[in-house]
């Protein structure tokens, strides 16, 4: 499977920076879906979760608050206000996902957006 | 033997200032770094934000034959209203890092004014604050505390008030002046126009087709409506740590010179001192001999 570059940038500096396969970004019209070769678009994100899937076929979610995404030819650039990477091990894992919460439910957004990325959030727990 | 005592204190008393200001600048080389780093965190977000901004703007204007027809690109060619901004530091004791500010603002504002436009000041850092308020200018916004420790809702909550202005039309410019770091030993002051944006100072990226960019939501005001608003805020809010990485170092150099001489002042001092107590033992010498001279 082709991979393409992904980079996920925060006021805070660069969070991910890696070779990925797929990723799935919440777009402010909907979430869609990005492989290698996408066509080229600009659009807004809305708070949710992108989900990576990695090189190693691991998949990473990580909670934003919103932001844009860039994709070109070269790679796909996420432009986002907080992130909290949900990764780890189980108490890591449990700390960042109760950051994630408290990122999430700070977002301006609306309340539905925000309850469907919570729950998106807790489910990961399981 | 008065002169010698108070030679000593001197030399006491230099010392001790010499110690206060070596101590000011291994406290401003540490925060220095700290704020450095999160300077140059920030900057990438800046940058690409940036970017992304003037790849619409572009695709926008490429569309649209006229020009860009958005309220935050469409420059009013006679403002009647100008919003200035400016950050200063909220402490003292860092050479001339604020007065250059504050020369450029003076400068910018003064330029107006001759042009018959109105200027309303914003200021942020105490130092500014005082010394506008000693001239009696008026500020519409001041605001204490938030360049010593940045913080994006604060920021967020100045310059928002200032955009609101502007899109009801009752500003044509914003207009954001401070002093950023350009590294250890140097700062430089940056004028930047922040609404409305100026397209033509962005640099022109080659990259894609842009004709071929798809935009989501599709009308393209929304998008370019949300990232010029991040833009602004954004900018304020790196304006804000780049003033403070670059106030430390001023600082620090500041302090650097202060300890430096301080140290070449205890040199003459002590040159003084100690000639001092060669004359006062050679007078004693001379009143030993004379009085020999006279028992002979």
């Amino acid at each position: 499977m082709e991979l393409m570059k992904l980079e996920i940038v925060t006021p805070n500096g660069v969070i991910f920076d890696d070779e990925v396969k797929q990723v799935t970004v919440p777009g402010g019209e909907g979430e869609f879906g990005i492989l290698a070769g996408h066509a080229t678009v600009v659009s807004l994100l809305d708070t949710g979760v992108i989900s990576i899937e990695r090189k190693d076929n691991r998949v990473v979610s990580v909670a934003v608050n919103g932001g844009y995404v860039k994709v070109d030819e070269e790679k796909t650039l996420c432009m986002v206000d907080g992130a909290v990477a949900l990764s780890g091990d189980d108490t890591n894992l449990a700390k960042a996902i109760s950051e994630a919460k408290e990122l999430l439910e700070k977002a301006q957004s609306s309340s539905t957006t925000i309850a469907a990325a919570i729950s998106k959030v807790e489910s990961i727990k399981k | 033997m008065a002169n010698l005592k108070e030679i000593k204190r001197k030399i006491a008393s230099v010392k001790g200032t010499q110690k206060t200001t070596r101590a000011m600048k291994l406290v401003s080389s540490a925060k220095l770094k700290r704020a450095e780093e999160i300077a140059t965190r920030s900057k990438v977000y800046a940058t690409k934000l940036t970017e992304l901004l003037t790849e619409i703007a572009q695709k926008m204007s490429q569309s649209n034959e006229e020009g860009i027809d958005n309220v935050f690109m469409k420059e009013n060619k006679n403002p009647k209203r100008v919003d200035i901004v400016f950050v200063t530091s909220d402490k003292g004791l860092c050479g001339g890092f604020n007065h250059q500010t504050i020369k450029q603002a003076n400068k910018i504002m003064q330029e107006y004014i001759d042009a018959g436009v109105e200027v309303r000041l914003s200021g942020v850092g105490k130092k500014g604050i005082a010394f506008f308020k000693y001239n009696q200018v008026e500020m519409l916004n001041q605001i204490d505390d938030l360049s010593s420790k940045p913080d994006y809702a604060r920021s967020t909550e100045l310059i928002s008030s200032l955009v609101k202005d502007y899109v009801a039309g009752e500003t044509d410019k914003i207009i954001l002046i401070h002093n950023g770091y350009v590294n250890m030993i140097m700062q430089k002051v940056h004028t930047q126009q922040l609404l409305p944006v100026d397209v033509s100072t962005l640099e022109i990226t080659n990259s894609v087709a842009l004709s071929e960019m798809e935009v989501e939501p599709d009308d393209d005001d929304t998008l370019l409506d949300a990232l010029v608003q991040k833009y602004v805020e954004y900018s304020m809010y790196y304006a804000l740590l780049d003033s403070l990485a670059a106030e430390h170092s001023a600082r620090m150099q500041a302090m650097d010179a202060a300890t430096n001489n301080a140290g070449e002042m205890v040199k003459k001092l002590s040159v003084k001192y100690n000639k001092a107590r060669q004359e006062a033992i050679t007078t004693e010498l001379i009143e030993i001999i004379s009085g020999m001279e006279s028992l002979k």
